[in-house]
């Protein structure tokens, strides 16, 4: 009977609503989680920001000082050339001597052995030539042993020098890597907080040049080639004091610091703009 | 970028004050559909109730006869509600004072007519039992909500003052949960007020026809006595 049914609902309906309740609350928060899970594979894509693309190159003093570096090498080994040659020439040139003098006493020789003949009273003295000779000899290859010697300790010091070259070049490397890491840090920083006004457009290039501590604090920075944009140089300026400090820095060492962060160029330049 | 932090997390990562908050909105939240649904059965089948007895009264059928019928039903374990209950109170008392031979119909009449303004006031109480409390959880919740909130992004801003550098990774889970506080107290008050609104209407319905039809019954007993 219908009456009895309804009779049934009225008094004994909590335990139906209590359920009804409960599933209803399980669902929408089961339908929460839900949406929430396959959101956020969405939004993945949808997080992405423009990229803000900004050329930031520095002028950095390590380069030049790798040029400059590279440059004493050529020279040192072009100095070193020359050197060489002049001491080959030097040796052609005594040998050349040497070969004239031997020459000289070949007919000194002969013409003693005539003398010998006409005068043995000079017989001592041709004697006394002969030990002259003799000395003259030892002191020779005493010269070339000597020469030897002195060639060989150039070599010797050029390979030395070869190796302290190359852990030069190595330190260099290292603290190229460094400089180049703090640099990326740097850069990072500040297009991340680079708000580009409006009025941007590509092919504007403003240059800063930033002063900094060794602790990463900002001290200045100044616009040294302006876009020609108030309102962009104004943004790139303000990037650069937001971006500070640049804490990072505090780990490189003071002399990589020093060489190349204490003042630094940053050239500010959007490249992404469609216009 | 981290993708973002999922809702549990949101949740189970908030301050305990919100946390409670949260949990005192959940609970508000499922007692009130608890009732909501509670409600939604009772007042729906008081209307239907109020139609299927009318039918029955108004088909010509004796009254002792309804009466019978409604005292099997009691017998039967099987509860007598709403209408049937009005008619049942003001129809026993009338017979009672007509048997103790009471000759003054008027008496009589008063007699019948109170017996059923007091079935009438028991089953209008009935009827809106509860309703109070989804008032109550439709009007208080957002504010219990906006109170979250505030603990919330005031717990934000602590945590950003003890940074050395604000990013929005700092504040955005703290807005985050502080928001979703406020989003629980709606999620509350609306279906309540809704429901609220509803049911008000229902149970005047309801109680008006109870009125209509203890006013028509009560004329029913005045012409019997009078008839006689």
């Amino acid at each position: 009977m219908n009456n009895a049914f309804n009779n049934l609902i009225i008094y004994n309906g909590y335990p139906l609503s209590v359920v009804v309740a409960v599933v209803f609350h399980t669902l929408i928060l089961s339908f929460l989680i839900w949406l929430q899970s396959n959101n956020s594979l969405d939004s993945l894509e949808l997080v992405q920001p423009t990229i803000i693309k900004a050329l930031f190159i520095d002028e950095n003093p390590q380069v030049t000082n790798q040029r400059n570096q590279e440059r004493q090498r050529l020279e040192r080994i072009d100095r070193e050339r020359i050197e060489r040659e002049q001491e080959q020439q030097r040796q052609q040139s005594e040998t050349d001597r040497e070969a004239e003098r031997e020459r000289q006493r070949q007919e000194e020789r002969e013409r003693s052995a005539l003398r010998e003949r006409e005068e043995l009273e000079r017989q001592r003295a041709i004697d006394l030539q002969r030990d002259r000779d003799q000395a003259e000899e030892q002191r020779r290859l005493e010269q070339t042993e000597a020469e030897q010697r002195r060639i060989e300790e150039e070599a010797e010091r050029r390979r030395q020098q070869e190796v302290s070259e190359a852990a030069a070049i190595n330190a260099a490397r290292n603290e190229f890597e460094l400089v180049q890491s703090a640099t990326a840090v740097i850069q990072q920083a500040v297009q991340q907080v680079w708000n580009r006004p409006p009025s941007a457009r590509n092919g504007m290039r403003a240059v800063l040049q930033i002063r900094m501590l060794p602790t990463g604090e900002l001290v200045e920075a100044r616009i040294t080639d302006s876009s020609g944009d108030p309102a962009f140089d104004r943004s790139a300026e303000n990037a650069v004091y937001s971006a500070a400090p640049f804490t990072e820095l505090q780990s490189l060492p003071i002399n990589i610091f020093n060489g190349n962060f204490r003042t630094l160029s940053l050239i500010f330049q959007p490249e992404d703009l469609l216009n | 970028m981290n993708e973002g932090i999922s809702l549990i997390e949101l949740i189970l990562g908030a301050s305990p004050a919100v946390q409670i908050v949260m949990l005192i909105l959940f609970l508000l939240s499922i007692v009130s559909w608890v009732i909501i649904v509670q409600r939604w059965l009772v007042l729906g089948s008081a209307r239907k109730g109020v139609f299927s007895f009318e039918q029955r009264f108004w088909s010509g059928m004796d009254l002792s006869q309804l009466y019978k019928e409604g005292s099997q039903m009691q017998q039967e374990n099987m509860q007598v509600v709403g209408m049937e209950n009005i008619f049942r109170a003001g129809f026993k008392e009338f017979m009672r004072l007509r048997q103790q031979g009471t000759v003054d119909g008027e008496a009589i009449m008063e007699g019948a007519q109170r017996a059923m303004r007091v079935a009438y006031s028991r089953e209008e109480e009935k009827l809106e039992k509860h309703l109070a409390f989804l008032a109550t959880v439709g009007s208080v919740s957002p504010y219990i909500g906006l109170f979250g909130t505030v603990i919330g992004i005031m717990n934000a801003f602590l945590g950003l003052a003890a940074q050395a550098q604000a990013t929005l990774q700092v504040v955005a889970p703290g807005i985050a949960e502080a928001l979703f506080a406020t989003g629980m107290g709606l999620f509350a008050a609306i279906p309540a007020v809704v429901a609220f609104n509803r049911y008000s209407a229902l149970l005047d319905m309801v109680t008006s026809s109870y009125i209509t039809f203890s006013d028509e019954f009560s004329s029913i007993l005045h012409r019997q006595i009078h008839s006689t």
